[in-house]
């Protein structure tokens, strides 16, 4: 079902793509309410709904149907977050999102494999926790950058999905209380993804309660634009072996950053050997 | 088999094409993106062939290694020492100043229109961070010889 969900999705960001003739920086759908094809709970859509409708990264939205899907197109503009996000000496990867309904797929899937809390690390706006918590998981975002959690603290009022203000790579984890946690992590392997989810194992693989509970979940990419990793897994495979990971599952799914690409955003879900 | 001829031709076509590039970069310090990237293309592609040649010293004729000194000694004085600091000079304060005007911006709330032609600024400040990357790798080469 939710691999179906995610293949529905994509196809949906496909036709839209092709229609868009909009000049937003980024720009995403969310379907308006439940249908064949997108079989979600109406409460759920809703909340999604209302956190693209208070996010301020969007200025502006209509409905359009897509296909045969009613959606509401959110248009946005993230430039002020990136130049912020670059200042950090210690920012391994500048803000670009995953669609919502994308962060709303990917958590789904964690709960599915049994995973009972969501970590966004490297979290920009917090909407994998978010949807974390529409889903009834517990959730906490980690970020660096204070405009971006400021935003998290705007934006939790709706559900509070725990945002921190940390450097991810030293952030005392064992203060969480967690017990099976999946860590999202944020920025592709080539974007300085390797270099933040490496600190992240580390601090994990510190505790031996939870690092065999653990699963991790990498956003990886095909595009000719990056250098390949010889051990594929979409730039991600050296740091998964040299990690002693497995990968579970892997699901393309829409991203801000992949939106003019033929190929979608592929998350690999891994867990300890 | 190429003839020495035909190499020796080459060189000319290709200097010539760089010292028309470094004239414009000698009389314009204001060098638009694209015109940044062409010369250090042409800087690029000019010192491999020189570097190729003189690898091959023996087999060449003296008219064609004074014609390789000569050009070594313009990329060294002309480019190197001169236009090259200038640019990675020129890209910097740039870059500044457009990070200072956007993140002084008035933060009132925008219109569509505002915000979508103040992206337009977010992306040329992208592309010189972008071109001083490749520029900053172009100099970390020259320390690197």
């Amino acid at each position: 079902m939710i691999e179906t969900l995610a293949k529905n999705l994509v196809n949906l960001k496909k036709e839209f793509a092709s229609l868009y003739e909009g000049h937003s920086q980024i720009q995403e759908v969310i379907p308006i309410s439940k249908s064949e094809l997108f079989q979600i709970e109406q409460q759920e859509l809703e909340l999604l709904h209302q956190f693209a409708a208070k996010n301020p990264i969007y200025y502006n939205s209509y409905e359009k149907v897509i296909g045969r899907t009613p959606c509401i197109v959110y248009e946005g503009d993230i430039n002020k977050y990136w130049l912020s996000s670059i200042q950090h000496g210690s920012s391994h990867a500048p803000f670009s999102p995953t669609w919502i309904m994308s962060a709303y797929v990917g958590a789904l899937l964690a709960k599915k494999l049994g995973y009972l809390e969501v970590i966004d690390i490297g979290s920009g706006d917090g909407r994998i926790a978010f949807c974390g918590k529409v889903i009834d998981m517990e959730s906490y975002s980690v970020e660096i950058d204070d405009m971006l959690f400021d935003l998290q603290k705007f934006l939790c009022s709706t559900l509070d999905y725990n945002p921190r203000c940390s450097d991810a790579g030293i952030f005392d984890y064992s203060s969480l209380n967690i017990k099976q946690p999946i860590f999202f992590i944020g920025g592709l392997a080539q974007m300085g993804g390797v270099s933040l989810a490496s600190a992240v194992l580390e601090k994990i693989n510190s505790i031996p309660d939870l690092w065999p509970n653990s699963g991790w979940v990498f956003a990886g990419t095909l595009s000719q634009k990056y250098a390949s990793d010889p051990n594929n897994e979409a730039g991600w495979g050296t740091l998964i072996e040299k990690n002693n990971l497995k990968s579970i599952q892997s699901i393309s799914l829409p991203t801000a950053w992949a939106f003019h690409e033929s190929d979608d955003t592929p998350y690999i879900f891994t867990q300890p050997n | 088999m190429t003839s020495t001829d035909d190499i020796s031709q080459m060189l000319d076509n290709e200097s010539l094409k760089l010292q028309n590039l470094i004239k414009i970069a000698e009389s314009n310090c204001d060098l638009n993106i694209h015109e940044i990237v062409e010369t250090y293309y042409q800087v690029m592609n000019v010192s491999s062939m020189s570097t190729m040649l003189k690898e091959q010293i023996e087999s060449q004729p003296d008219s064609l290694l004074n014609k390789i000194q000569i050009i070594d000694k313009s990329i060294s004085e002309q480019f190197n020492s001169n236009i090259h600091p200038r640019i990675m000079k020129t890209l910097s304060t740039s870059i500044k100043e457009t990070t200072k005007k956007l993140q002084s911006g008035n933060t009132d709330k925008k219109s569509k229109e505002e915000i979508e032609s103040e992206a337009k600024l977010f992306e040329e400040l992208r592309q010189k961070m972008s071109t001083r990357e490749f520029v900053e790798q172009y100099d970390k080469g020259l320390y690197d010889d």
